[in-house]
Parts: C-alpha cells; sequence; structure tokens
C-alpha cells in the first residue's frame, strides 16, 4: 500500500467543510436511524444527488458519516421504546428495553454509543489496513458456505428459546414460515402469495420487524396509561459510562466487533444477522446467561459494536473488488461512478486517494459519532418525560409512515399492522418476537443457498463437507444445538461424575 | 416536529433536480416509476441521464421508487393507473419488462398497454469464469459440457433474467447441457465465478468490466453481434457459430396513448441526447454502452423480444 495515497485521504478529509459536512451527515444519520423504517439506504439514495456538486472527498465523507450514524441511532428507539429504529437493533431490544424499565436507560445509551463508537472504529482500521488482504476471504463464501452460517444463525432460536423451548421454536417456525412468501428463486414462480402482485418479491422484512416490535408496544403503552408510569421519568444515571464498566465489557465488545466485520465482509448477511450472532456469543460466554433478556448490559453492547463493525466490514468487498457487500455501500459505489470512477479492484491503487478518502471518512464519521451521538441521545432521552399515551400514538404514526417509506407501499402499511396485530397477541400469549425475527432473517438466505448448492454439488450433501469453512460452521452449529438440549446437560454431568469418581 | 422534519427532507430531495419552466409540451415536471431499489442498475441509468434530459425538455423529473416483483409493480401501476397525458413515464428493462409477464401468468400488464419511448443503454451479455479457471477458451467450457451434460454450473441473475434466458439460447443453439444456478443478480453471480464456486458467469459487459480489466475474471465470449470496442479481444459467440445476441437493456416508456406531441417531444429529446457528447463522454467513463433506439424501433425492439422469449419460455417451461 503506498503511504502518500493514504496521507493523502487524510488530508482530503481533515478540511473543515469537510468535518462540518461530515458532523451534518452523522446528525442526518442519527435522526433516520433513529426512526423505525426510514433506513441508512434510503437516506443515502437521497442524499446522493446532493453530492454530486461536492467536492468528491467531502461529498463521500458525507454520505460515509450518515451511514455510520444510522447505524448506530437504531439502538435509542430500540431501547427507549423497544422499537428498533433498524433491523439491526432489533438484538438491542433484548436486553436494552428492560434496562430502560429499571430506570437505566442512560447507563444502557451511553454504552450502545460506546459499543457503537468502538465497534465502528474496529472496522474502519480493519478496512484500512487489511482491505486487500480480508477481501480475498471473500471469495471463499459462496452458496454452500453462507448455507452452513445460516444454519449456524438457526441455532440462536435454540439459545434464544432457553426456559421456553416450545414457544420459542414455534416463533421461530412461523418466521421461516412468512419467509417462504414470494417468488421462488429457482423455478421463478411467486408462492404463497395468493395473486397479490404486492407479494411477489415476499414480505419485507423491515414490514414485518416494525410490525412485530413497534405496534403491541404502542398499545401496552396505552394499556398502561392512568397506572404510574415505570420508566423512570428523568434519566438520573449518567449517559458517560465509566471506564471501569467499559473496561469490563472490553473483550465482548472487541469480540463483537470482529464478529461484525465477518459478517459484514460475507456477501449476503449484514447487520442484522451481525447484531444476533454477537448478542449470542455475548450470551454463551457470560458466566451470568439467566440475566439475558432481563436487562444486562453486555447484551446491548454486543449487537451495538457488531452492528456498527458491519459498516467497515461491508465496505471491505466493495473496495478490494468493487462488489459491494450491501445495499448501503451499492449507494457509496454508486457516489463514486458519478465522480467518474469505475469500482473495481482498481479501487486501491488506481483511484487510492479518493477510496482512502472514503476509509478515512469512515474512521471519522466515528469520531463525530460519539460527540453528534452524545448531544443527540441526550436530547432523545426527552422522550421518556412524554405520557405513555402520547409516545404510543407517536410510535404508531412512525410505523405508518416507515413501512410506507420502505417501498413507497400502502399494501406495505397494511402488511404492517396486521404484523402488529400477530405481534400483539404474541406478547399477551408470552411468545417472544426474537425467534421468529431470526427465522425471518435467515430463512430466504438458507433457501437460496441451499438451492444454490444443490445445484451446485449435482443434488448430493457431501457438497457441504466437501468446503472446509461450512463443515467447521456445521460442527458449531451442532454443538451449539446440542447445547441447549438436554443431551449436553446429561454429558457435562457425565464428566462432572467421572472427575469426581 | 420531527415528522415535519421528515417531510421536509424528503421534499427538498424530492425537488432536487435543476428548476426550470417550459418546452415540454405535456407538463413542466414528469415523474418516473422505477421498479427497483434506488442505487441499482435503473437507478444508475436516471442518474446518468435525468440530468441531460432535464435541460433538453426544460422540465423537472421527479423519480418514485416502488420496488417488487422484479419491476412488476411499476410497470403495473404505469400500464394501470397512471395519467396518459405525458407526465408519468417509467425505465423499461427489456427484456425483464416481458419475461416478468411470460414466466407469470398472474402478471397483469403486457407491453401492448405501453408507448416504448427510447432504449438508452444495451449492456451485452459476456461469459466469464473465474481467474484460476481451467477454461481459457469458450471451446475449452462447452467441450467440458459436452463430455458431461449438466454437470457445468453456469451463473446467472436469476430466473428470468437475461442472462438465464440467454444461458438457454446458448444451450439452444449449441445443443449443450448446463447447470444453471440462479443468483440474486448480477454482483453475486460474478463473485461466485471469481471465487469458482460455479464454473462460469453468464453475465454482462457493464458489470464486470473492472474485474475483467483487473484480471480477477477471463471473459470467454461476447454476445454481442460484433466485437467490442472495449474488449477487442473476446470473440463474439457468433463467430463461434453459436447465433446468440443478448444483453440486457434499459430505456423509458409512457403508458398507452400518450398525448402524440408528448411523444414526439419525448423522441426529440433522447435522439437528441444520442448526440450530446458529454452525455456520451461521461457514459464511457461510466463503462455504459449506449445503444439508443426510439420510436417505432423501440417498440419493434420489444415486440420482437416478446415473441423470442415466449417461444424460449414455452419450450423451457416444463423443466425449469
Amino acid at each position: 500500500m503506498d503511504l502518500a495515497l493514504i496521507l493523502g485521504g487524510l488530508t482530503n478529509v481533515l478540511s473543515l467543510t469537510n468535518i462540518s459536512l461530515v458532523l451534518l451527515g452523522t446528525l442526518l444519520g442519527l435522526f433516520v436511524g433513529a426512526m423505525p423504517g426510514l433506513s441508512a439506504t434510503m437516506a443515502l439514495a437521497l442524499l446522493l444527488p446532493l453530492t454530486f456538486t461536492l467536492e468528491p472527498a467531502t461529498g463521500l465523507s458525507m454520505l460515509a458519516a450518515l451511514y455510520v450514524g444510522a447505524s448506530y441511532a437504531g439502538s435509542i428507539a430500540a431501547i427507549l421504546l423497544r422499537t428498533p429504529g433498524t433491523p439491526a437493533a432489533a438484538a438491542t431490544v433484548m436486553d436494552g428495553y428492560p434496562l430502560s424499565e429499571q430506570g437505566q436507560a442512560g447507563k444502557a445509551l451511553g454504552i450502545s454509543l460506546f459499543s457503537s463508537f468502538f465497534g465502528g472504529l474496529m472496522s474502519g482500521v480493519a478496512l484500512l489496513t487489511a482491505a486487500p488482504l480480508l477481501g480475498v476471504m471473500v471469495l471463499e463464501f459462496g452458496p454452500v458456505e453462507l448455507f452452513a452460517i445460516a444454519v449456524l444463525g438457526m441455532t440462536i432460536i435454540g439459545s434464544l428459546s432457553q426456559g421456553s423451548v416450545v414457544p420459542g421454536l414455534l416463533s421461530g417456525g412461523l418466521g421461516l414460515l412468512v419467509s417462504t412468501v414470494g417468488m421462488d428463486t429457482t423455478t421463478g414462480t411467486p408462492r404463497m402469495a395468493f395473486g397479490n402482485i404486492n407479494l411477489f418479491s415476499g414480505i419485507d422484512f423491515t414490514v414485518a420487524l416494525i410490525g412485530l416490535f413497534s405496534v403491541p408496544q404502542a398499545l401496552l403503552l396505552i394499556e398502561k396509561t392512568g397506572s404510574p408510569s415505570k420508566v423512570a421519568s428523568a434519566i438520573k444515571d449518567r449517559l458517560v459510562p465509566k471506564v471501569s464498566e467499559l473496561k469490563r465489557l472490553m473483550p465482548n465488545i472487541l469480540r463483537s466487533g470482529c464478529i461484525g466485520i465477518a459478517t459484514g465482509l460475507i456477501p449476503g448477511t449484514g447487520g442484522d444477522t451481525a447484531s444476533w450472532f454477537a448478542y449470542n456469543e455475548a450470551k454463551r460466554f457470560s458466566k451470568d446467561k439467566a440475566s439475558f433478556g432481563k436487562g444486562n448490559i453486555a447484551g446491548v453492547a454486543a449487537p451495538e459494536a457488531a452492528n456498527n463493525a458491519v459498516v467497515g466490514g461491508a465496505l471491505i468487498p466493495t473496495i478490494a473488488l468493487g462488489i459491494p457487500g450491501s445495499s448501503s455501500t451499492a449507494i457509496l459505489l454508486g457516489a463514486l461512478m458519478v465522480q467518474g470512477i469505475l469500482p473495481g479492484p482498481n479501487l486501491l491503487t488506481d483511484h487510492g486517494e479518493i477510496t482512502f478518502t472514503l476509509i478515512w471518512a469512515v474512521i471519522l464519521a466515528n469520531f463525530a459519532l460519539l460527540v453528534v451521538g452524545l448531544m443527540f441521545t441526550k436530547l432523545c432521552v426527552g422522550v421518556t418525560r412524554i405520557p405513555d399515551g402520547f409516545v404510543a400514538c407517536a410510535i404508531i404514526t412512525l410505523c405508518i409512515i416507515g413501512s410506507f417509506a420502505i417501498n413507497n407501499s400502502f399494501f406495505d402499511v397494511g402488511l404492517m399492522l396486521a404484523f402488529g396485530a400477530f405481534g400483539y397477541w404474541m406478547v399477551k400469549a408470552d411468545i417472544s418476537p426474537a425467534p421468529m425475527v431470526i427465522g425471518l432473517i435467515l430463512g430466504p438466505v438458507m433457501e437460496k443457498s441451499y438451492k444454490q448448492s444443490m445445484l451446485i454439488g449435482q443434488d448430493s450433501f457431501w457438497v457441504f463437507l466437501e468446503s472446509p469453512i461450512a463443515t467447521v460452521l456445521l460442527l458449531i452449529a451442532l454443538l451449539s444445538f446440542l447445547q441447549a438440549t438436554p443431551f449436553f446437560r446429561w454429558i457435562k454431568s457425565l464428566f462432572k461424575m467421572i472427575r469426581t469418581q | 416536529m420531527k415528522i415535519k422534519l421528515l417531510t421536509a427532507t424528503i421534499m427538498t430531495a424530492m425537488a432536487l433536480p435543476i428548476t426550470a419552466h417550459g418546452e415540454y409540451s405535456a407538463s413542466d415536471e414528469i415523474t418516473v416509476l422505477q421498479g427497483f431499489k434506488a442505487g441499482g442498475g435503473s437507478d444508475a441509468l436516471a442518474q446518468l441521464a435525468q440530468p441531460y434530459l432535464s435541460d433538453i425538455l426544460d422540465v423537472d423529473f421527479v423519480n418514485e421508487y416502488i420496488p417488487g416483483a422484479t419491476g412488476g409493480i411499476a410497470w403495473t401501476r404505469l400500464a394501470k393507473q397512471s395519467p396518459n397525458d405525458g407526465t408519468v413515464i417509467s425505465i423499461t428493462n427489456t427484456p425483464m419488462l416481458m419475461t416478468n409477464y411470460i414466466i407469470n401468468e398472474e402478471m397483469q400488464y403486457n407491453v401492448d398497454e405501453l408507448t416504448p419511448i427510447a432504449n438508452v443503454i444495451t449492456d451485452p451479455g459476456v461469459i466469464v469464469v473465474g481467474e484460476d479457471s481451467p477454461y481459457d477458451t469458450v471451446e475449452d467450457l462447452f467441450e467440458a459440457a459436452e463430455e458431461s451434460p449438466g454437470t457445468v454450473t453456469i451463473g446467472n441473475s436469476g430466473v428470468g433474467g437475461d442472462d438465464y434466458f440467454s444461458t438457454i439460447m446458448v444451450e439452444r443453439a449449441s445443443g449443450l447441457k448446463f447447470e444453471k444456478v440462479p443468483f440474486e443478480g448480477d454482483g453475486p453471480s460474478a463473485t461466485a465465478a471469481m471465487g469458482g464456486k460455479i464454473d462460469a458467469s453468464f453475465n454482462n459487459v457493464g458489470i464486470v468490466y473492472s474485474q475483467i480489466q483487473s484480471g480477477d475474471l477471463k471473459p470467454l465470449a461476447v454476445l454481442a453481434e460484433e466485437r467490442l470496442d472495449m474488449l477487442p479481444d473476446v470473440p463474439t459467440l457468433k463467430e463461434k457459430d453459436i447465433d446468440v445476441v443478448a444483453g440486457s437493456s434499459r430505456g423509458y416508456s409512457a403508458p398507452a396513448d400518450i398525448p402524440d406531441e408528448a411523444r414526439q417531444d419525448l423522441i426529440e429529446a433522447f435522439e437528441e441526447l444520442a448526440e450530446h457528447e458529454e452525455f456520451l463522454q461521461k457514459a464511457e467513463d461510466s463503462a455504459f454502452n449506449i445503444d439508443i433506439v426510439t420510436g417505432e424501433d423501440y417498440e419493434q425492439m420489444i415486440t420482437d423480444m416478446e415473441s423470442e422469449y415466449q417461444d424460449i419460455w414455452e419450450e423451457v417451461e416444463d423443466d425449469a
């Protein structure tokens, strides 16, 4: 790598206009990310034409800042309102909202912000130092490996269902079932679409997610109106976390950051998957598993570090191979094309200066996130002082706007409300929506990659064992699966017995 | 307050193109329905062409993204629910525009309900393999398929896409049988070929051009009438006696029966675009293969494609 290019990129980023636009971009990102249904991708697409008139470095920095900001801000509403602002923040709800209920919203938000910062920074550094190296790794992940990842992801359902196995599996199964709606990719015909063109490309995952989490929450808030509110009306705890606490969470954040980078790297998986993987691993490595889901701060740090680390991870194939790792990075590639650059493997060499500008912008944006995020989050905390009834109405309104905005479709609004009604029933029946979300995310990935693997492997299951990566992943999946069954405990007690004798 | 800010953001973003008034007979604003997500291929065309068209016609373009059913939702809206006064047009991707309803009977629109205005881009098909692939020529690849029919894996951008159909066209013309592996888009199909996960990928030149330049992908043949200026050393399939010419094209269409004057204005605008130096240069820089075909010629291009793909589908439908 050429040091001159790297430094050139750095000086491009560190101009005054640039820094101010990075701050603005971050603020825009925070706003978009905090709103359920409004995604980073959408905001990037809207902002893109604005950047045509800007200097290449400035335009790219602003876009990168927006992407970074939005990746964090999804957690704000997830923690305060139990409504994930972005799909990637769904896992943050699990422990973030219980913390908020216990009057520790400030602590949860602070940890979320700092974890996002560290996760984002890690991925930025990985991007700067190891992009070409990691880029080659992307090519190792074909359909066969992707299938193994999806299977591994499915085992998270097992760990999420501990203590309530049947409802958990039911919820996961429903998620898988819903994910089969839409075009069958190998025949090109729509399934379970009932002749409705709006269902031909399936149910948009974000639409289902908004309905499942946000609407029930609004209804529950309305039910509670009149009774003394459980959420502390003022945030008494401080937003900036204690150093000792961060230190304790550091191994978790580092692990989650790596999970985020790797997940972002693999084409076909993104922030929504990474956050669940990280959450699951945080739980697996924790000594206090039972406290997860009841307000364990590690359950906030893990998904947040992971989903921000995805930003850099997804940019790695974009930069090293010219292949976008996510829809958001596809738009960033578009921004490069507008500057007259044809994205490809030559991005780091021929167009090095502009590419390193982008990389530095991602790193700079993380610092901007820390500053702007602190102020923005402080403002958002004000939400807890608003009476529940009003908050509920605001949530419903945002859900409707958000679900419409995804595909500009009223049908999606109806679909969202239907998922909302179902989600409300799930709450009343004490069934967690989390396994269903996993099913919805991984169902399509698993099905498509399975079919592709079968075509590639001439209908032989050996194809999965011929790939070392897939074999290892599947073995881990098997272990995780056994860990969630009584069988594992039985073996463990057997070992203990042998040892004591 | 937040909602106000939100609408304001959306409004400013939508009103982005340069404000101007006047020459287009139908309106001073044209809504462009896009059947795919922002940031995709058709959006790239919009971002490339519309600033120039906006100057020529003196109108504002407003992009409306209605993704879903591989463009089907937007095109159904164009055919069935849009005013036919020249205020609404759509980016039409061929052959997807036709294969959509050829494959799915449930798709309600067809091209007779549209007024084709102009094609702008044609991205020719190309057969690529990974850099470590044992196949160096298209003959190598076909020989392997001949030795063990149905085992050579060929990636495409999805069932119903241009690459899927061009693979079938090659199969019909050569008598060979490939294992067709559908991916979600050209990118993933190219990546799989790059990593050696599949034997070859039927792709499009504009998508994989820079990967070919860097040597990560080897081009075996292009599916064009003549060799391309961009890839002068790559033979056409026609040279190999396989008469298959295919690619993915993007243009603009309006609903049926728009006023003649509006149609004429639009067609003239695209004819002017075809001569616009700055536009052509910018397109070349971005590896877009400009192929402007207007009015009745575009209509002919669409009907020809429709009957060709209809034939192919009828033949292969049962074993798809």
